[in-house]
């Protein structure tokens, strides 16, 4: 005897999409720092900010944060790195 | 993108007279260049009973050069103003649609995938009444999976656009898909190797079983109740009654589980951010009100335990939501660091008989007398005995360091807790006339951390001091543990005898955070 099953997933099938295209050098690039606002987190990124600029001669950095690492990006903050039109943004956690 | 059982479109230059599977893929694709080597030893394994085809979304230069490099040697169509893929509308390239002879899709794909690409090698072998093939062996140096790369027909400059976001308004989804087993198949083993549950056994949702939840509740069963995050999955009613089945509900339990799925996703107790977090937070479930003892939930001895069917089928069901609808499964989304053993089911009723004082949902607005939920994301119960006190003051004496000790001891401000306040101790705060507010102000003014203790280790908690509050306990001068009064929540729950209690510490908090919410039900 056969079994019939309702499906107790989501079933939406999810588009795929290949990762934004790499950097080949980040000399002379516009970077954006997403702080997720980890305690502790900007001491990490006042360092990466220093990294990036005087060794690898990034030609910006905007640093920006979320309000809580507790809940996802609001969209003013997607929106503040848009119009930066920064070529390269990194989420950066740190705790 | 065409669903399984949909009339296959016409494409110039094949029959379909045969089983047929398509491959439409891209010259600029890594994952096509993956998949396309295989689909030549399917079509050597099936020979003349069936067709492999591969449709180009590019034009003719670049396919020949691709088909000469790779090479390919399965018939090559050139889909030409993309005509195919806005008809088949695949999502990603490759993307494989399996045509059975009655020019069904029997089966689809997309993106690099080798147990998908053997799955749909066999079903085509089957149609075609050949041996089964599994031409992606798991260890020929390809990866298990490659994401694909946005079908052509999508991309902006193709005219189609971006797909269709999803519309968080929409209150009506689609119905449930329905699996068929064979009688080969056990339904048991089947839910578990297609994850539809955690890895206790559960009872196969059958179409009977749903219905017989669906009939329950009188709603239509592609009503979306909620979207579960981070995915967002919809939990439509016929699949908050899939999970109820698994977890072994009655079908009077989906009073309960259609609110407590809208407040799982009130936005208020960011049930987002706990699915996340490597913190040991899970949304526990407080019950009140006359459904209690309607559905026979437990309040009384062992309420944290497996007592009662309907505590822990409600508990188990929400998991199960979270899990299969919202995508929180261990080791992926919830990278819980220790997790707790709550998120196999969390679910308690308040001893509203044993309480001297107003249920917990009263705290929150709702008319004591009505059923309610409320939820609270955090951590295992931490115990608490006290067997000598005779008055209130002795006996909250030993809730204060137990509370002290939330999220880290020395960080202040931050943590709430739930006092989970056993019925004997609740009998001692009567007798000495303590209100519920008495109670949590006593916690709230004698719980506190020495000053002595932050000696600049730089450990959790001791950075922050000058958010902190300083204040006198016991002639020791603290910072108070408490940002307020309203940090503090208490409630009475347990058996008769054991002079115990408990106090449940919670993650992140404020409107930063997550926050307690309160929903009533409809009475019957």
């Amino acid at each position: 005897m056969s079994t019939t099953l309702v499906n107790p997933l989501d079933e939406r099938v999810r588009p795929q999409a290949n990762p934004a295209q790499r950097l080949d050098t980040l000399q002379g690039k516009r970077l954006a720092l997403l702080d997720i606002s980890k305690p502790g987190g900007s001491i990490f990124l006042d360092r990466l900010e220093a990294l990036l600029t005087e060794r690898y001669g990034a030609a910006s950095i905007l640093r920006i944060a979320k309000p809580t690492f507790a809940k996802p990006a609001p969209d003013e903050v997607l929106a503040k790195i848009r119009e930066a039109q920064v070529q390269a943004t990194i989420e950066a956690l740190a705790d | 993108m065409l669903e399984i059982g949909a009339a296959a479109p016409a494409i110039d230059g094949i029959e379909f007279s045969q089983p047929t599977l398509l491959a439409f893929f891209e010259t600029d694709c890594p994952a096509c260049h993956l998949t396309l080597p295989y689909l030549n030893a399917l079509q050597a394994a099936v020979g003349e009973k069936a067709v492999v085809a591969a449709i180009s979304q590019d034009s003719a230069c670049p396919t020949e050069a691709l088909a000469k490099s790779l090479p390919i040697e399965i018939p090559i169509h050139i889909d030409r103003g993309l005509a195919a893929s806005r008809a088949y509308d695949p999502l990603a390239a490759p993307a494989l649609f399996l045509v059975d002879r009655g020019r069904r899709i029997a089966a689809e794909s997309t993106g690099f995938d080798k147990a998908e690409l053997n799955r749909i090698a066999g079903r085509l072998c089957a149609l075609a009444g050949v041996p089964a093939a599994a031409p992606a062996a798991p260890h020929d140096g390809n990866p298990q999976w490659k994401p694909g790369c946005v079908s052509r027909h999508r991309e902006p400059e193709s005219g189609a656009g971006d797909p269709a976001p999803v519309d968080v308004h929409a209150q009506r989804g689609q119905r449930a898909g329905r699996v068929e087993l064979s009688a080969a198949d056990d339904p048991y083993e089947y839910c578990y190797e297609h994850g539809f549950a955690d890895p206790l056994p559960v009872v196969p949702p059958t179409v009977e079983r749903v219905e017989r939840m669906l009939a329950a509740t009188g709603l239509p069963p592609e009503r979306i109740v909620a979207r579960i995050p981070p995915n967002f999955g919809a939990a439509t009613v016929e699949k908050i009654a899939a999970n109820a089945v698994m977890a072994g509900c009655r079908p009077e339990m989906m009073r309960v589980l259609v609110p407590l799925t809208r407040a799982l996703c009130d936005e208020r107790l960011d049930i987002h951010g706990v699915q996340g977090t490597t913190h040991s937070a899970a949304p526990l479930v407080i019950v009140n009100g006359p459904v209690r003892g309607q559905l026979g939930f437990a309040s009384g001895s062992n309420v944290f335990s497996n007592t009662a069917r309907a505590n822990s089928t409600l508990g188990r069901a929400v998991q199960l939501m979270l899990r299969n609808l919202g995508g929180a499964a261990p080791g992926e989304i919830d990278m819980s660091t220790l997790g707790n053993p709550g998120k196999f089911s969390y679910v308690i009723a308040e001893n509203e008989e044993a309480g001297p004082w107003a249920p917990l949902c009263a705290d929150f607005g709702i008319d004591p007398r009505r059923s309610a939920l409320t939820l609270y994301c955090c951590e295992p119960p931490r115990g608490i005995s006290e067997h000598a006190a005779r008055t209130a003051e002795v006996l909250l004496r030993a809730f204060c360091p137990v509370l002290a000790n939330l999220w880290s001891r020395r960080v202040c401000r931050a943590p709430e807790a739930l006092v989970v306040i056993g019925p004997e101790h609740a009998a001692t705060l009567k007798r000495s006339g303590f209100s519920k507010n008495d109670v949590v102000s006593y916690l709230y003014e004698n719980t506190g951390i020495p000053l002595c203790e932050y000696d600049g280790d730089g450990g959790e908690g001791a950075k922050t001091t000058q958010r902190y509050e300083e204040c006198m306990i016991r002639g020791v001068r603290c910072y108070r543990k408490f940002n307020g009064t309203e940090s503090i929540r208490v409630m009475v729950a347990g058996g008769p005898a054991g002079k115990f209690s408990a106090v449940l510490g919670s993650w992140q908090t404020g409107r930063r955070g997550s926050q307690m919410v309160s929903y009533p039900l409809d009475d019957e």
